[in-house]
């Protein structure tokens, strides 16, 4: 990722760094995650190549979109977590909350992390996420590069 | 020839329309995929599409257009190609307004050049009124370079009737491709 010149973002992106670096740490099979804005850019990612993070980050955030877009259409509210079930892993989606926005944490798997320790593992990654990043959080500031 | 469906992506940089052109006339309330827009650098808008726009609106023929847009920015052009897929027509807009709207037309030409090449296609220039160049003939030399024949026109897709223009326009060059291919395979 790029270096972030600004102290404030240098501080939340360090923060979304050591969460899903410690994440990833924390069970076996996690081989990537990534922490990104609503529209699309990477805060802060950890990914194997050739996977590459700023993509991830445009795609998850499509992905979000369209699946909030499909919950409201079909009258079941607003789209939360979301595991996308593939031939070799899966990759899971989640919101990270934060005054009036949201980040977005993206968890890949390989088949041999156990679904439902991952799943916890990712809610206290963004427990901890929500209750430390600064308010109006990182999503203007990481344009600050 | 009533009663057909046809899809329709509606393509251009951030902020060129395509979101409220399709708002302006689909008979459905539309499906939008927009979010807060971070990146207030590249572009003052509060939000932005990241997936896709979708509207439906029915011709006086009878014919039903499935209006698809694209998010504009570059970053997102893996969803330029999946709704690329299956379409028969492209809009493209431009805001004349940016630093280099006749740049911003290379990415969307190269992305769209299977659809564009056949002509079926129209390039809308919108903010014309505060922002007259580039020209027309600019963006026509332009089209020229890549060797394609499209009609361009000024635009203000707030207004219904200009984006049913459009519409009606990039339907002439539909059919008449429809055409060209249909004596293509008859000769």
């Amino acid at each position: 990722m790029t270096t972030v010149s600004d102290e404030a973002t240098q501080t939340s992106a360090d923060l979304c760094q050591a969460c899903i670096a410690a994440l990833i740490g924390s069970q076996a099979g996690i081989t990537g995650a990534l922490v990104s804005t609503v529209d699309g850019f990477a805060v802060a990612a950890q990914v194997r190549p050739p996977v590459s993070g700023d993509r991830l980050a445009a795609m998850t955030s499509s992905l979000v979109a369209l699946v909030d877009a499909v919950s409201q259409d079909g009258g079941i509210g607003e789209g939360r977590d979301i595991v996308v079930d593939a031939t070799a892993g899966r990759l899971l989606l989640m919101d990270v909350p934060q005054a009036g926005s949201k980040l977005i944490l993206a968890v890949l798997c390989d088949p041999s992390a156990t679904p439902g320790q991952v799943l916890w593992a990712a809610r206290r990654c963004r427990e901890h996420l929500s209750d430390r990043l600064p308010a109006p959080g990182v999503q203007e500031l990481v344009h600050e590069r | 020839m009533a009663g057909r469906e046809f899809k329709l992506v509606f393509a251009g940089s951030m902020g060129a329309g395509k979101t409220t052109a399709i708002a302006a006339i689909s008979e459905i309330p539309p499906i939008r995929t927009d979010v807060h827009n971070t990146d207030v650098r590249s572009h003052s808008k509060a939000t932005t599409t990241t997936a896709m726009d979708y509207g439906e609106v029915t011709l006086d023929s009878g014919d039903k257009l499935r209006l698809y847009g694209t998010p504009g920015q570059t970053r997102f052009d893996f969803m330029w190609r999946i709704l690329a897929k299956g379409a028969i027509g492209v809009v493209l807009l431009v805001d004349n307004s940016r630093p280099d709207p006749l740049s911003d037309v290379h990415a969307y030409l190269d992305a769209f050049r299977e659809t564009v090449s056949s002509s079926r296609a129209v390039i809308g220039i919108g903010r014309t009124e505060t922002h007259p160049e580039p020209g027309l003939d600019a963006y026509y030399a332009l089209a020229d370079e890549y060797g394609i024949s499209v009609p361009i026109v000024s635009v203000d897709v707030r207004r219904r009737e200009d984006v049913l223009l459009l519409l009606n326009v990039l339907f002439s060059q539909i059919e008449a491709s429809l055409e060209t291919e249909e004596q293509g395979a008859m000769a």
